[in-house]
């Protein structure tokens, strides 16, 4: 670690501006709605085009369906959207030998819906983005609960209901990728490493606008057709799908490169940007979730990159990669899935834990147990994640002699996944928990993984999962894990962070009806499901056995309850942050976090000058603890940022004053 | 922006945003092959007369290679729909006139008669319970009521047939085909309201990988929902 505590070392050029950033007068700046024009006419021509080169191709005329077209026009769509937003000025304007000017901060609204390298922006439009597709994908959810009140009075046809269960898996993976890491990793890693920036701002922001991209193309499936396949996408159905399968495989391809490039931001970015002082063994917990998180986007996503590449390539200029009958193989594209999709399934649980983790101290008034365990257990997950992938594949032609080893493990990545859980515990254990809104969600998200992780292990057993493959069993047991753990602790580190994020604080009594409903009727809703996955219901089918009924029935009325959870979330939401924001005060936590040290609103470049990191952020109760860090002026030391500080600057416990 | 602005902006962004929604909902949602109502009417333990043809391929819109059942309405129209809301507890009469050609069966069973009245149907007005598909043109569908236990082979037109029908649908009584006759029961007056899905179950989706795909389970070709009504 050997990093300048000045500006000019640390990669930030010039105090007060970021270099090579273009800034145009505000009325030619590229915005949202320039994006969406720039996408119709990508469409537009990608459509034109592919309908120019393909449809005199045999296999075009008359079906109905050039795959060519959709391809170019999703593709070029998504392009047009990203010149449109500015995301291509910049190397552009290099290509052609300009010289760009830098950025300078602007204050509005406007900025939210602009191409803009300030990482608390770009988390701030991360956070809207992904609550937008979480709301989406949940309507699709409850369509599906819908069609599921009754084995017998149906309200879609059987493709149609698949198509449902495809969008909706398809854009909760996609949007749980991002979930933690987009809004939170974005806006808290510099402030909690002490950097002024991401280290990589344009590809920061361009990350995010890629994200949404992505998430649009995917919406477009169900107007060209849908897709049969679920999230997987397995071959050969991939091959033989409707037009709606273009969308899955270009939206994901786009999105994709969005993970691979904001995962590899933010390794970059913990490795190198982190202030004099921030040793590994002070790194914050989040920041080291993140490092994990990230260093598997940045790698496994390629992979799913790839197949998805290939696929298209059958769907369009007829290779044959995934068709067996022509020579290819279809095992093939189950194996380039998941050697992405189980690691990605860390992508999802590590910031819930990283969350999770970076909330114990603040509310058990504790230091955080185990700190060095519960990093290695992250690296540790994130290193064996890439060891069980087959266990997807135990009923798809994988050499039996083989399952034992994907059984095993599959079971030795409990043990860092137990570390990461047994530090939570043991920084639980004889605490003064404050039973505060933030600390609701954190234990949750343990009740919950609990049950998820538990029946994940029986999972990894073969013959558990030969009997309970594809079974509503399963659903049960990943619905548990991300959303039982993730999204909890995506709501809780919400609730955390947003008086730092917007400077407003959440009602808390609205927030505390928005818990126990989505705490309660969550797991009424996929409690029954493990009940009813284990009798027999299978995954995916819009029928089932009449017997069922009553557990489905529960679940589906829970559903709408959980739901309705997130309407009160929203409102909460949209009153609390944009109609009648309640100021927060600087420090409402009585945190020692290093991202709450600083005034409210936050400045432009976070620190007018680097701190010095002197201790980890979690010595809560240690009267001879130092403070947190040396910022070198008196507008950022902690009594400034709101804290009670004794005589030796030492923040004081609420407790203890 | 004052308060009441932006909360003016905040609900015309809900408006406009639900407005959104609802219309993409409906139109995803709502397009379907028409109902035929053969309940409308009915006299109480009067059977009801159902006639179908399959056609080898549709002819016309968006799948038109695609397999595909037809209906004829109680008016005497052929349609393009799977779709019937049949009366409660009622004797149905089914008559299938199927045109496409048949082949082996990879699973035997489903060359059974199973759930009809008097667990048998007619194949060109001989009485049969079972076909074997491994002699002459061999099974081209079946007509499968999974809830209701009702499945019947249909009899595939032969390959060298010369007067095959080669239009778009519906075929014309004149083409090649065989006439499969069989009866069932709707469900008693519990089952009102209650939709059953029906379809082939022999892999007939061609260009799909075995067969299993495609028209199989599709809405409108070769798959339906049967209504009870009261």
């Amino acid at each position: 670690m050997a990093i300048s505590a000045t500006a000019a070392s640390a990669g930030l050029g010039s105090p007060g501006g970021v270099p090579g950033v273009s800034s145009p007068s505000k009325g030619t700046r590229l915005n949202i709605g320039t994006g969406f024009l720039g996408a119709v006419i990508g469409y537009l021509v990608g459509h034109w085009l592919g309908n120019f080169i393909a449809s005199g191709y045999q296999a075009v005329q008359g079906s109905g369906a050039n795959n060519v077209a959709i391809v170019l026009a999703l593709a070029l769509g998504a392009l047009g959207w990203l010149t449109g937003m500015g995301v291509l000025s910049y190397p552009i304007a290099k290509l052609l030998g300009h010289d760009a000017p830098e950025e300078r901060p602007e204050a509005g609204w406007g900025r939210y819906l602009r191409f803009t390298l300030d990482h608390k922006v770009v988390g701030v439009q991360y956070m809207v983005g992904v609550l937008l597709f979480f709301f989406t994908g949940g309507l699709f959810a409850m369509a599906l609960r819908t069609e599921l009140l009754s084995p017998t009075v149906h309200l879609f046809d059987p493709n149609r209901y698949i198509e449902i269960v495809s969008e909706h898996g398809t854009i909760m993976m996609m949007m749980a990728t991002s979930l933690v890491l987009g809004p939170l990793g974005n806006f808290l890693v510099p402030l909690m490493i002490g950097s002024r920036r991401m280290a990589l701002p344009r590809v920061e922001a361009t990350s995010f606008w890629i994200f949404i991209s992505g998430l649009m193309v995917i919406l477009t499936a169900p107007a060209l057709g849908g897709f049969q396949t679920g999230w997987t996408g397995y071959a050969p159905l991939q091959t033989q799908s409707n037009l709606g399968m273009d969308s899955y495989l270009v939206g994901f391809v786009v999105i994709g490169t969005g993970m691979i490039l904001g995962g590899f931001n933010m390794v970059v970015t913990i490795i190198n940007y982190r202030a004099p002082g921030m040793r590994w063994s002070r790194l914050p917990i989040f920041a080291w979730s993140m490092l994990a998180t990230g260093s598997i986007l940045a790698t496994a996503t390629p992979v799913l990159a790839v197949g998805l590449y290939m696929g298209l390539l059958d769907r369009t200029v007829r290779t044959a990669n995934f068709v067996n009958s022509h020579g290819g193989n279809a095992f093939l594209w189950e194996n380039l899935f998941w050697f992405f999709g189980h690691p990605e399934v860390y992508i999802m649980a590590l910031p819930g834990f990283g969350i999770a983790a970076e909330l114990l101290p603040v509310f058990t008034r504790k230091p955080l147990f185990a700190y060095r365990v519960g990093a290695a257990g992250m690296i540790g997950v994130a290193l064996l994640s890439y060891f069980v992938w087959q266990h997807h594949l135990f009923q798809s032609g994988i050499n039996p002699d083989m399952r034992p080893l994907f059984m095993l493990t599959t079971e030795l990545i409990s043990i860092p996944t137990g570390f990461i859980y047994l530090v939570g515990m043991g920084t639980l254990w004889r605490a003064r928990i404050r039973l505060e809104l933030p600390m609701l969600f954190v234990l949750a998200l343990y009740f919950n993984f609990l049950i998820g992780g538990l029946t994940g292990v029986f999972l990894s057993d073969v013959p558990v999962n030969v009997t309970v493959h594809g079974s509503f069993f399963v659903l049960a047991h990943f619905h548990y894990t991300i959303m039982g753990g993730l999204v909890f602790a995506f709501f809780g580190g919400l609730y955390y962070w947003l008086p730092r994020i917007t400077g407003s604080m959440m009602n808390e009594t609205l927030g505390k009806i928005h818990f126990w409903m989505m705490f309660i009727f969550f797991n009424f809703t996929f409690f029954p499901l493990f009940i009813v996955g284990l009798l027999g219901m299978p995954r995916r089918v819009f029928e089932y056995a009449p017997r069922l009924q009553t557990l489905n029935d529960i679940a589906t009325i829970s559903s709408y309850l959980l739901g309705f959870s997130f309407v009160i979330f929203t409102i909460n939401f949209v009153w609390s942050q944009f109609i009648s924001p309640k100021p927060a005060p600087p420090n409402p936590w009585q945190s020692r976090g290093l991202e709450w040290m600083m005034p409210n609103p936050l400045p432009f470049h976070n620190f007018s000058r680097i701190p010095v990191i002197l201790s980890d952020p979690y010595r809560y109760g240690e009267p001879d603890a130092l403070p947190v860090a040396d910022f070198g002026s008196e507008e950022l030391r902690p009594e400034t940022a709101g804290m009670a500080v004794d005589a030796a600057g030492q923040p004081i416990e609420k407790g203890d004053a | 922006m004052g308060k009441g602005a932006r909360l003016g902006l905040v609900l015309a962004l809900f408006v406009a945003a639900f407005g959104l929604v609802t219309y993409a909902v409906v139109a995803y949602v709502v397009p379907k092959p028409p109902v035929i109502d053969f309940a409308a009417g009915h006299s109480a333990g009067t059977p009801v007369d159902l006639h179908l043809q399959v056609v080898g391929s549709l002819g016309y819109g968006p799948h038109p290679t695609y397999v595909s059942y037809l209906t004829m309405n109680p008016s005497g129209k052929w349609v393009h729909t799977t779709r019937w809301d049949l009366p409660a507890n009622t004797q149905v009469n089914v008559t299938i006139d199927q045109y496409d050609s048949g082949s082996p069966l990879r699973n035997q069973y489903f060359g059974g008669v199973t759930g009809t009245l008097g667990g048998k149907a007619t194949l060109n007005g001989k009485s049969f319970t079972v076909l074997n598909a491994n002699n002459g043109a061999g099974v081209g569908h079946t007509f499968t009521m999974p809830a209701l236990g009702v499945s019947v082979p249909l009899w595939g037109v032969s390959s060298t047939a010369k007067n095959a029908c080669n239009q778009a649908a519906p075929c014309p009584s004149s083409a090649a085909h065989e006439v499969v006759k069989f009866s069932f029961m709707t469900p008693g007056s519990q089952s009102v309201g209650h939709t059953y899905r029906w379809q082939c179950f022999v892999p007939c989706g061609l260009a799909t990988v075995d067969g299993n795909g495609g028209p199989m389970q599709a809405i409108g070709y070769m798959g339906g929902f049967m209504t009870v009504e009261g």
